[in-house]
């Protein structure tokens, strides 16, 4: 168990400086000119003031000394202040956002995180039963509706799924918006009387003791969080499935059937947490899932979070706002990994004991 | 010849099949189905019908209506087809090659060598697909943008070649080039799966006697490697990636929804419904703008899946002999 997390953890390094070549990488297939903007907020008045600029931050310099640089910041000749340095949380200069990366990303990552949170659940709980449903009525009618549902959902891709729910329940019934809140509402949450404690409106609203804000917010979540999840549904449903078929074969539940224990005992206490088992697992990939989910879907639904500003970036070519973003995925994805695997050691009794 | 049997006994799988049959069809008399008007120059440009900004409903001219800026959507939908095709077989190619021959080199040498790839390999992995993707398209537009690139231009002109058989010699049309430019970032980011699969599967087969007894006959490393090694692992990684060109066609299609795939009029189902984005209040008016582009994407993605979904049980052992689970 120990040397499983021991080796887990000294891959963790290797992977995150890994990632960051990776994305310096990227960056430096842009001439030095294209990459000033990562140091210049404005553009310069004066003419070769960018050459300037080009030979002050070195941006010509050899590619592993630029690297250094990138990651751990430079001194300013004339100023002394240290800038840059992705190791100081320093992504550059946002040209869409009008504002340091690092600072938009902040600021947008609440109502991204809210998302998330609130698709978590159904994705997982839902996902969950269904496959365990599934297992159960094996190669029965629910097993057969299930499982088209789940290479149907599978086949649809996320912006079609999430026009289509805008298309009946925002322009023909006009029950859910798209946009976080509405603007009563949000007059209201951006005014003084409105206590921010997490900027996740809806726990926000609830802390506020304003139901009717934490009303009209879950009413803008819906569309999006179940346009987030189902794709996963379908996903977590085929997993569970396929291991607790795995686990209902077992000699162990024959004998626990042939104790007197009933059916749903059966699976409760016998199937269900070995069959969970490799459901852990594909914890990592429900991450991903997520994190290429919301760039899709909060453009779809004009929500403002940290995907739509991934792709709001990606088309204007705002090379340094993208890659900053796509950084930081990266390594929330890594360390996303790296606790499913460490949960799935102390889970599965096989890695544990050894 | 005994999988197809057994593909072509199975509900699932033919309902897939006929699917894709279908699309084939579609697609190879694209010119016939949906004539392009005479005098086009490019007949992957969709023809348009005047300028005005608002969809048009479908009448007896335009069967699936109009876009914004009056491009027709059937004959989008139709030539649209040639481009998913396009776009899933050349990213499938290349991430396969890729794969394969990161794959098998780790597997074959081991040691240092493998440890190596397979932590790049890794890499590329820790990263999430679509976002890798976008951050690679606009990348690669900022470079192709400016005109010279350098080895990236080589790389676009090879791939001009195998996707539209465009002569080397010439520059490649900006139209093509974006397109290129999606399926580039797709298959930068898209061969590990396959790097994995054929390096498990050669270090299983590494050990067989008759990799041995090619040895003993003093075979070099490189025949032992394409003669015998590689036949003998390859067919899991080619029925994989067969399987992959539909969610291929999926994530090129996001791209394009984005505005970083097709360029604006091009035949491609995803820049189509890009459209949709500025009518979002009226679309229930509007609804053809999404549902007949949408409707294309998801059955020929729904194709590939029911054949794949028969074809992993088909060749998984485990389920041999069982009922059709998946």
């Amino acid at each position: 168990m120990l040397a499983y997390i021991t080796r887990r953890l000294l891959i963790l390094p290797i992977l995150i400086i890994g990632v960051t070549i990776l994305v310096f990488g990227l960056l430096s297939l842009l001439t030095p000119y294209e990459r000033v903007a990562l140091y210049v907020q404005d553009t310069p008045k004066r003419q070769g003031a960018i050459d300037e600029l080009i030979v002050k931050y070195g941006l010509d310099d050899p590619i592993p000394v630029q690297y250094w640089r990138w990651m751990v910041g430079q001194r300013d000749p004339d100023t002394g202040e240290v800038k840059g340095g992705i190791l100081r949380g320093d992504l550059g200069f946002s040209q869409v956002g009008r504002s340091a990366v690092a600072e938009v990303v902040a600021r947008r990552l609440p109502a991204t995180a809210e998302l998330a949170l609130w698709s978590a659940v159904p994705m997982i709980g839902i996902g969950i039963w269904l496959g365990v449903l599934s297992a159960i009525h094996h190669n029965k009618l629910l097993d057969q509706v299930l499982r088209v549902f789940s290479i149907t959902g599978w086949s649809i891709p996320v912006f079609v799924f999430g026009l289509l729910m805008l298309m009946i329940f925002y322009a023909r019934l006009g029950w859910f918006a798209p946009d976080r809140l509405s603007d009563w509402a949000s007059r209201i949450v951006q005014s003084d009387a409105f206590r921010r404690y997490t900027q996740i409106n809806t726990l926000d609203a609830l802390l506020n003791l304003r139901l009717d804000i934490f009303w009209d917010a879950v009413k803008h979540l819906i569309m999006p969080v179940v346009t987030l999840s189902y794709l996963n549904w379908a996903f977590m449903l085929r997993v569970t499935r396929s291991s607790m078929l795995d686990t209902l074969r077992q000699d162990y539940l024959t004998t626990a059937r042939a104790k007197g224990l009933a059916e749903s005992a059966v699976i409760r206490r016998h199937a269900l947490p070995n069959g969970l088992i490799p459901v852990v697992t594909v914890g990592g990939l429900t991450l991903i899932g997520l994190l290429n989910g919301v760039v899709i879907t909060e453009t779809v639904f004009n929500y403002p979070g940290m995907g739509s500003f991934m792709a709001q970036a990606a088309s204007s070519l705002d090379v340094v706002s993208v890659l900053g973003v796509t950084l930081l995925s990266s390594v929330i994805l890594v360390f996303g990994n790296l606790i499913v695997d460490v949960l799935y050691g102390f889970i599965d009794p096989r890695i544990r004991l050894q | 010849m005994k999988i197809l049997k057994k593909l072509l006994r199975n509900p699932t799988s033919m309902a897939g099949l006929v699917l894709l049959l279908a699309f084939t069809f579609i697609a190879v008399f694209a010119p016939q189905i949906a004539p392009p008007p005479e005098r086009s120059r490019d007949p992957y440009m969709i023809p348009r019908d005047g300028f005005s900004t608002t969809p048009a409903a479908p009448d007896d001219e335009h069967p699936f209506g109009t876009t914004e800026g009056q491009y027709d959507i059937y004959y989008g939908v139709v030539w649209g087809t040639r481009t998913a095709f396009r776009v899933g077989v050349v990213v499938t190619i290349f991430t396969t090659i890729i794969g394969l021959a990161v794959g098998s080199v780790a597997a074959f040498y081991g040691g240092w060598l493998d440890e190596v790839l397979m932590r790049i390999t890794e890499i590329f992995q820790a990263f999430p697909f679509l976002l890798a993707a976008i951050t690679m398209t606009s990348v690669l537009h900022t470079i192709y943008g400016r005109g010279e690139a350098g080895p990236l231009t080589f790389m676009a002109k090879m791939l001009a070649l195998v996707t539209f058989g465009h002569n080397p010699a010439k520059p490649v049309d900006p139209m093509q080039m974006q397109i290129l430019t999606g399926i580039l970032a797709i298959i930068v980011f898209g061969w590990m799966t396959y790097a994995r699969v054929i390096r498990g599967n050669i270090l299983a087969v590494r050990e067989l006697e008759y990799a041995m007894a090619a040895r003993a006959i003093g075979a070099g490393n490189m025949r032992i490697l394409l003669r015998h090694l590689l036949p003998n692992a390859i067919f899991p990684v080619l029925v994989i990636a067969s399987m992959n060109i539909g969610s291929y066609v999926l994530n090129f299609a996001a791209l394009s929804f984005l505005g970083l795939g097709a360029q604006r009029g091009y035949a491609d189902w995803g820049q189509m419904i890009n459209f949709a984005r500025n009518w979002i209040p009226s679309l229930a008016d509007h609804w053809y703008i999404v549902v007949y582009p949408g409707m294309a994407i998801v059955l020929f993605v729904l194709a590939w899946n029911l054949v794949g979904d028969v074809l992993r049980d088909v060749l998984d052992p485990r389920m041999r002999g069982r009922g059709n689970g998946f």
